[in-house]
């Protein structure tokens, strides 16, 4: 269980959530993670769809995980295909995409879709802080 | 796709264009300087027409080294080739009177003479195609770098997602450590950027600032998979290489790159993003194969004997510019080799590039080019 990069409770720290970043690309779960743990957050990885889906599978995740960061270009189980497992599956996480290639016609497929943002690579930290911010906030009601 | 069952064809670029009983017209070509050479390169690439001989006076003009090359037989004095052939034209390109006039006096019974002038406008028109088919190649690269777009924009932008997350933490990173760390990270990610700017241009410029030579088959095909990994998503699909060590051919780099770049998209193209690429170098009976074979949906029994025209594309509008097969086509051509299509509806195709002769036994050592 290598791809569980941080711990699964987290303990004194403040926590605003747990954010799982899906991206074929280490060294850009590394920059999101970073920028996302100075924010509190508890970060998970995954380096793909089949990944990610496993992830979310295992354990107390299912209950535990908050938001997911999802780039579309990947190997194995690309970014839509994770997409729709997880809006038929945990309609209740909220998914926000973050993809190199920006392609109108995919932004509003999937935003129909019902993922709550469409961002762009490179995306400043405060974008991505904001975006996180409000998908937790729509978490939070979909609890209530 | 057809829904024919298993279909079955090969072929082979380059068909006979006159009636099938047709012999070759024959023809000589007189003078070997620029005007010659360009003749040469044109007209030995088609089939009607066979090149029997050349001369010049001068042993060193560029057309006779050319001429030996394609193995076409090079004489020193214009009476010899006159006598060992049945001509049916004789191109006099020397521009030069005592020529034509010596010509008119021996013209064998049957035999055209074309000089001065008409030879000239010969001539012309060879440059014209020569330079046609330079400005196809280049116009479908252009074409093909469209699709590129996504490639790039994927490499180039998870780097400079690096490099502006790194820099925005260090505007108030005070741990030094860190920051070492993650300026060292930032490096690295421009040196990616900037290679992946670095192969598309010298892979997209115009004309080749490369000198034929020998070029190395196996790192040609590695190239290429680079490249191609822009215009496709190779990331699902398996590849499989069976190189043979030390494969060289003799041609243009940058050509045979184009050559490879457009082979390999075109069979990951055809398996919808899963499947087996096999890429495989052969050396056997004194000649070199190059194979490059996918798993995908193959090429219907029509199709397959239109592939290699020009224009000729199965995509829609806007999509393919049915010049990638033909270009390729003459660059193989150009290096005296052929290319052939093996394919089978619903199971994948081949395409094999077959190049006669053993470059690496040539006088020429093989240069460091990658």
């Amino acid at each position: 269980m290598s791809e569980f990069k941080s711990g699964f409770f987290v303990g004194g720290e403040s926590c605003n959530g747990r954010v799982l970043i899906v991206d074929d690309e280490p060294d850009i779960r590394k920059v999101v993670r970073m920028t996302l743990q100075k924010a509190g957050y508890d970060v998970l990885e995954a380096e793909n769809g089949e990944k990610a889906i496993e992830i979310i599978n295992y354990g107390e995740n299912r209950l535990l995980l908050d938001v997911m960061v999802c780039d579309i270009r990947m190997p194995k189980v690309n970014g839509i295909e994770a997409i729709a497992y997880f809006r038929e599956n945990y309609p209740r996480v909220p998914l926000i995409v973050l993809t190199g290639f920006p392609d109108t016609d995919m932004a509003t497929s999937l935003l129909r879709q019902g993922v709550v943002d469409y961002l762009v690579k490179p995306v400043e930290g405060e974008i991505l802080k904001a975006a996180v911010g409000r998908a937790m906030e729509q978490r939070e009601l979909a609890r209530l | 796709m057809t829904s024919a069952t298993i279909a079955h064809s090969t072929m082979e670029t380059q068909r006979n264009t006159s009636s099938p009983a047709a012999l070759p017209m024959k023809v000589a070509i007189i003078g070997a300087g620029r005007g010659g050479a360009a003749l040469l390169e044109v007209l030995h690439q088609i089939r009607a027409i066979e090149i029997v001989g050349m001369t010049d006076k001068d042993v060193s003009a560029p057309g006779l080294k050319r001429a030996q090359e394609l193995n076409v037989p090079v004489y020193g004095v214009i009476a010899d080739l006159l006598r060992d052939h049945t001509l049916n034209v004789v191109l006099d390109v020397t521009g030069d009177p005592s020529v034509e006039t010596m010509l008119q006096q021996h013209r064998p019974t049957g035999t055209a003479i074309v000089s001065g002038q008409a030879s000239r406008l010969l001539w012309l028109l060879v440059q014209h195609e020569s330079t046609l088919q330079t400005e196809l190649l280049h116009a479908e690269k252009l074409a093909g770098l469209g699709s590129f777009a996504a490639g790039i924009a994927h490499d180039m932008n998870n780097p400079l997602q690096l490099i502006l997350g790194m820099a925005e933490n260090l505007a108030d990173e005070t741990d030094l450590k860190t920051v070492h760390a993650q300026a060292l990270d930032i490096i690295e990610a421009v040196k990616r950027t900037t290679a992946i700017c670095r192969d598309l241009t010298s892979y997209s410029r115009r004309a080749s600032l490369q000198q034929d030579g020998l070029v190395n088959v196996n790192s040609k095909l590695d190239e290429a998979l680079k490249i191609a990994r822009y215009a496709v998503a190779l990331q699902d699909i398996d590849i499989h290489k069976h190189y043979q060590p030390d494969i060289v051919v003799k041609g243009n780099p940058d050509k045979l790159l184009h050559v490879f770049v457009n082979l390999i998209t075109n069979a990951v193209q055809a398996m919808e993003h899963h499947g087996t690429l096999t890429l495989e170098t052969i050396a056997a009976d004194g000649a070199t194969h190059v194979r490059v074979s996918d798993t995908g949906c193959g090429i219907a029994p029509e199709v397959v004997t239109r592939i290699f025209e020009p224009f000729y594309t199965t995509k829609p509008p806007g999509k393919g510019t049915g010049l990638g097969l033909y270009n390729i086509k003459n660059v193989i051509q150009h290096m005296h080799g052929t290319i052939g299509v093996e394919s089978h509806v619903g199971q994948g195709s081949t395409f094999t590039l077959t190049f006669p002769g053993d470059p690496s036994m040539a006088e020429e050592p093989p240069r460091a080019e990658t």
